[in-house]
């Protein structure tokens, strides 16, 4: 459906009271529709402080976020795989989703269920007594997850990569398999230039790296994937992994749609706040393939609708902000536009998950090539060179490079960041750090984004 | 014309007055802070208009800056702080490239552009060490104030090594440093350096000469000696330093 109403951020209440309208002029939601507020009943308190785009579609995709953890359970009831794919950003979910009966999900993504419930979870306590404290990022609350079985079940299989990824999340992850949860690590080499004479493969990012890395890459892949038929009881073969390519492809295209619809249209038909959340159902669609690509065709539509009509937040004056990284409260995002900015460009450390994956080439070495394309892999200058390419194809104002406390992938790039896109683009760079709870360095945050604002409007009114 | 720039920071709240038609400050004004901000910023403003013979309806324009500028309502606009130091500084100290801000709550520094707009800024916001706040908890241990500093850095001959950047473990530190026999004098310029480290820490490798110094903290005897000394370059002080975020408002509403 949709929206008969100009864009316009509420809260939780007045969404419930909109569902009514919306129900009765017509309003058909999917089994997991309902009122934001039962979210908020069931311990997701968070929400309240959250300003919600007011389109149908962002309420399905609200619902549909908030209700991965009954999909969950309601999945292994009805004896579906569960792959629990850690420290992967949306590449070995696919060797799952390629079986009819299996799902991937994500459980690094518990880190935001202390945020989201206000830390009433107990997850981050729990791994506060176990010695995982607050030095470490936010995903030491999937330990507490896992153990405890509340927020999703038991996984048939877990995988996690080791190597060239989160330091900080491999002795998170190697502190549950002590616990007693088998994981399937997998390693992930360091992304790095070929030597001379050494054979060099190009991959979809533009970047040229050792042919090795490839083949060792896709070796992995294929180790797991023998993991995955045991567990599924079914062969991965050339046309499963194919069609799921296909699929996943065709989610991309629909995001690489939504994101090029909400950065270039005059005024923002998303608030950047939905924009993250949509992104994120790139890594492993949130548990079920098929509704996130209706939830996406939903948005896509409510978008395409909104820029047609010239409908959209703000008067189109805001300043357009790059924003590098996710953030560990999700205020932070509504606090762009409430500052005066726009998101018109994201990398939110998966910006390889939203690339095409290649089709020309055998599937296991297509998906070797888009991991190793993975931006955490590489160096920090391949980073910065993608976030300036990135800031410069969406004609960025500013950037805004986010920082999660005791993530080990952010600590410590923003400053090279910072300083390659003063150097290649001469645009404003602030640097802020958001954490779980992010209520009390509220007015800092403000402080910075604004700054941030006021200096790009300066050099905007100086052209 | 007459213009007006509020700065509500974490210990003070200051005043300006600007001239347009004269084009420079007719008055400035200090109080400190408390819990209705808003109506204690608005009376420092009425104050200063009194004083300056000006009537409040001759004030064609108040831009509130600070920490506490959401907060007051009679601002007709709210410009941060950055902005408005980079703005005052500028026209206090034309010329100036990078501009160290050291108030009561929070450091910064503010690299700005050959026409004084800002170019880059860092700040100090999560922690006390850095900021005027670690030199009064200093003051108040040495049972002096921070006026009766002066005469302490004087008497100096060799500081303090102050290891601990938190407050309270610095505090500590101080404690033990005095059960040692450890002068105040050598102490406090101990604690200056510790400030003045941590404001090179966080300054890194942005700032561009000249330098100049601004905040409460400017006010503060030894404070820019310590920071030439940690930067290992001159240092120029703001003239004006406490009131320099308020002037830059006023500038700004005037500019509007």
């Amino acid at each position: 459906m949709i929206s008969p109403f100009p864009p316009q951020c509420i809260g939780v209440a007045d969404w419930d009271l909109l569902r009514e309208r919306l129900l009765g002029l017509g309003l058909v939601e999917p089994w997991y529709g309902g009122p934001l507020g039962r979210h908020v009943e069931q311990g997701d308190s968070r929400l309240l402080r959250l300003s919600f785009d007011n389109s149908p579609a962002a309420l399905r995709l609200w619902n549909f976020l908030l209700s991965e953890e009954e999909r969950l359970f309601a999945a292994r009831a009805q004896g579906y795989r569960i792959v629990g794919t850690m420290k992967d950003l949306g590449i070995v979910p696919l060797l799952a989703y390629a079986l009819p009966k299996a799902l991937a999900f994500y459980p690094d993504g518990a880190w935001w269920i202390p945020c989201v419930m206000e830390l009433s979870a107990g997850l981050l306590r729990f791994a506060d007594e176990i010695g995982l404290d607050e030095s470490f990022c936010p995903v030491r609350a999937m330990v507490g997850a896992f153990l405890g079985e509340g927020h999703f079940p038991r996984p048939d299989l877990v995988t996690c990569s080791v190597g060239a990824t989160c330091d900080d999340f491999s002795a998170i992850a190697q502190r549950l398999n002590g616990f007693g949860v088998p994981i399937l690590w997998w390693e992930m080499p360091h992304v790095r230039a070929p030597d001379p004479g050494e054979e060099e493969a190009r991959l979809p990012s533009g970047q040229t790296v050792p042919a090795a890395l490839v083949r060792q890459v896709e070796a992995e892949f294929a180790r797991i994937a023998r993991h995955v038929e045991e567990v599924c009881g079914e062969a991965l073969t050339g046309e499963r992994l194919a069609a799921a390519i296909e699929r996943a492809n065709g989610i991309r295209a629909q995001l690489e749609e939504l994101r090029s619809a909400v950065f270039f249209a005059p005024r923002a038909p998303l608030p950047a706040l939905e924009v993250l959340i949509a992104e994120m159902l790139a890594i492993h669609y949130c548990s079920d393939r098929d509704e996130t690509e209706a939830v996406l065709a939903d948005l896509l539509a409510e978008t395409r609708r909104r820029v047609a009509s010239g409908l959209g937040y703000g008067d189109g004056f805001e300043v357009r902000v790059f924003w590098v990284n996710p953030v560990a409260d999700l205020t932070a995002m509504n606090l762009l536009e409430s500052c005066g900015g726009r998101l018109c460009g994201t990398d939110f450390m998966f910006c390889h998950a939203l690339d095409p994956i290649p089709v020309d080439r055998p599937p296991l070495t297509a998906l070797a090539l888009m991991a190793l394309s993975d931006p955490l892999a590489g160096t920090a200058a391949e980073r910065a060179r993608r976030v300036a390419a990135g800031a410069r194809r969406f004609r960025a104002e500013a950037v805004l490079v986010s920082r999660i406390p005791g993530a080990s992938h952010c600590a410590y790039e923003g400053e090279f960041i910072a300083e390659r896109l003063r150097s290649d683009l001469g645009i404003p760079v602030a640097e802020i750090e958001v954490p779980p709870l992010s209520d009390s360095v509220r007015p800092i945050l403000r402080t910075r984004i604004e700054a941030v604002l006021e200096a790009a409007r300066k050099r905007r009114s100086g052209r | 014309m007459i213009v007006a720039g509020i700065d509500g920071g974490s210990r003070t709240i200051k005043a300006a007055l600007f001239d347009t038609s004269a084009g420079e400050v007719i008055g400035t004004a200090l109080r400190d802070q408390g819990i209705d901000q808003n109506r204690l910023a608005e009376e420092l403003l009425d104050q200063t208009l009194a004083r300056c013979g000006v009537p409040r309806a001759d004030v064609t324009a108040v831009l509130a800056t600070g920490y506490a500028r959401h907060l007051m309502n009679f601002a007709g606009r709210k410009v941060t702080e950055i902005t408005c130091q980079a703005r005052g500084v500028s026209h206090l100290c034309p010329g100036a490239r990078s501009v160290i801000e050291i108030g009561g709550q929070d450091s910064k520094l503010v690299r700005l552009e050959v026409n004084g707009t800002v170019d880059d800024f860092a700040m100090n916001d999560r922690c006390a060490a850095g900021t005027g706040r670690f030199l009064e908890m200093m003051a108040g241990r040495l049972e002096t104030s921070l006026a009766g500093l002066d005469r302490l850095v004087r008497q100096s001959r060799e500081p303090a090594v102050i290891s601990s950047m938190c407050v309270v473990f610095a505090e500590t530190e101080i404690t033990g440093l005095l059960s040692c026999g450890v002068a105040p004098a050598e102490i406090v310029v101990g604690v200056e350096r510790a400030v003045a480290e941590r404001v090179v820490t966080m300054a890194g490798r942005r700032l561009i000469d000249p330098v100049v110094f601004t905040g409460g903290v400017a006010l503060i005897p030894g404070m820019r000696e310590a920071l030439e000394r940690a930067l290992e370059r001159s240092v120029m002080l703001c003239p004006m330093a406490q009131h320099s975020g308020a002037i830059g408002a006023a500038l700004i509403a005037a500019e509007q």
